[in-house]
């Protein structure tokens, strides 16, 4: 349902509002980000909110600092620049300052990051393990993405079977889209 | 299969398991996110619908977003430019 929205009153351009005039994304669009969005900051230190990466996403994108290659929807190719803030800020806290021409996607196979980061990483594992603490398809799910197996083999090792499979993919879905949801809802 | 987390490499772990989500949440349908909406109450339908907080309207509220803070500023000025050079100076008895 693509609808324009209106400008705030202060006549600030918020980029969100400027890419909706722009027509890159639609309202359930950018609900749809909200969740990615508030997927990616968890890790991020407190003054780094899910709004802010979504803004610094779409700043980019409007300021043509990231181009999005053909063929690629814009929601998906902002959910990737959305990763970027999240090793950009790794990079900069770890031991390990990014090499001469080391692209910001590798920054995520840093193959020796610091033990803050890896204390942050166990706990949001844990967080999001909590999540779907109630459902065990979809740890089993959550322990096999972790392992790096393809949706066939975590099946084939589980017994799960494809319907129920799908259908644990979509309560993780709701379950997140709720998370995303609720954001700036105190 | 264990149900619990593997958690040898916490970053290269999360990292998979962000990826496998965010690719969920890249894929979920309008009714999904309107189902999920739903169960929290809300109707993205609507104008104003809390689930746009911090997209088309800011989370954090802030003065700006209600008031003119510049006829504010000028007003306030005004009035003290004002009271300085007209206002009755008071006098105390001692």
């Amino acid at each position: 349902m693509p609808r324009k929205l209106q400008l705030f009153d202060t006549g600030e351009l918020r980029p969100t509002v400027a890419a909706l005039a722009l027509n890159l994304v639609t309202r359930m669009d950018l609900l749809r980000l909200k969740s990615i969005a508030r997927l990616h900051a968890r890790g991020l230190p407190p003054d780094v909110s899910w709004d802010d990466l979504l803004q610094e996403a779409m700043t980019r994108v409007l300021t043509g600092a990231r181009r999005a290659p053909a063929g690629v929807p814009i929601v998906a190719f902002l959910a990737g620049i959305m990763r970027s803030p999240s090793s950009e800020h790794w990079r900069r806290v770890g031991r390990h300052p990014r090499a001469p021409g080391q692209s910001q996607e590798l920054d995520a196979l840093d193959p020796a990051p610091g033990p803050e980061r890896q204390l942050s990483a166990r706990q949001e594992l844990a967080t999001i393990s909590a999540l779907f603490a109630d459902d065990p398809v979809a740890l089993q799910i959550i322990a096999g993405l972790a392992e790096g197996l393809t949706a066939e083999q975590i099946r084939a090792a589980t017994g799960i079977s494809k319907t129920d499979y799908d259908s644990a993919r979509k309560r993780m879905r709701r379950c997140l889209l709720r998370e995303g949801l609720t954001c700036g809802i105190a | 299969m264990r149900n619990s987390l593997k958690i040898a490499a916490p970053v290269a772990t999360l990292t998979r398991v962000l990826a496998a989500l965010e690719f969920e949440l890249v894929n979920a349908t309008d009714e999904e996110i309107l189902e999920a909406a739903r169960d929290l109450g809300m109707d993205p339908e609507m104008k104003g619908s809390a689930a746009f907080l911090g997209l088309t309207y800011p989370v954090r509220a802030r003065l700006a977003d209600y008031f003119d803070l510049e006829a504010i500023r000028n007003a306030r000025a005004a009035a003290t430019e004002r009271l300085a050079g007209k206002a009755p100076k008071i006098e105390h008895d001692e």
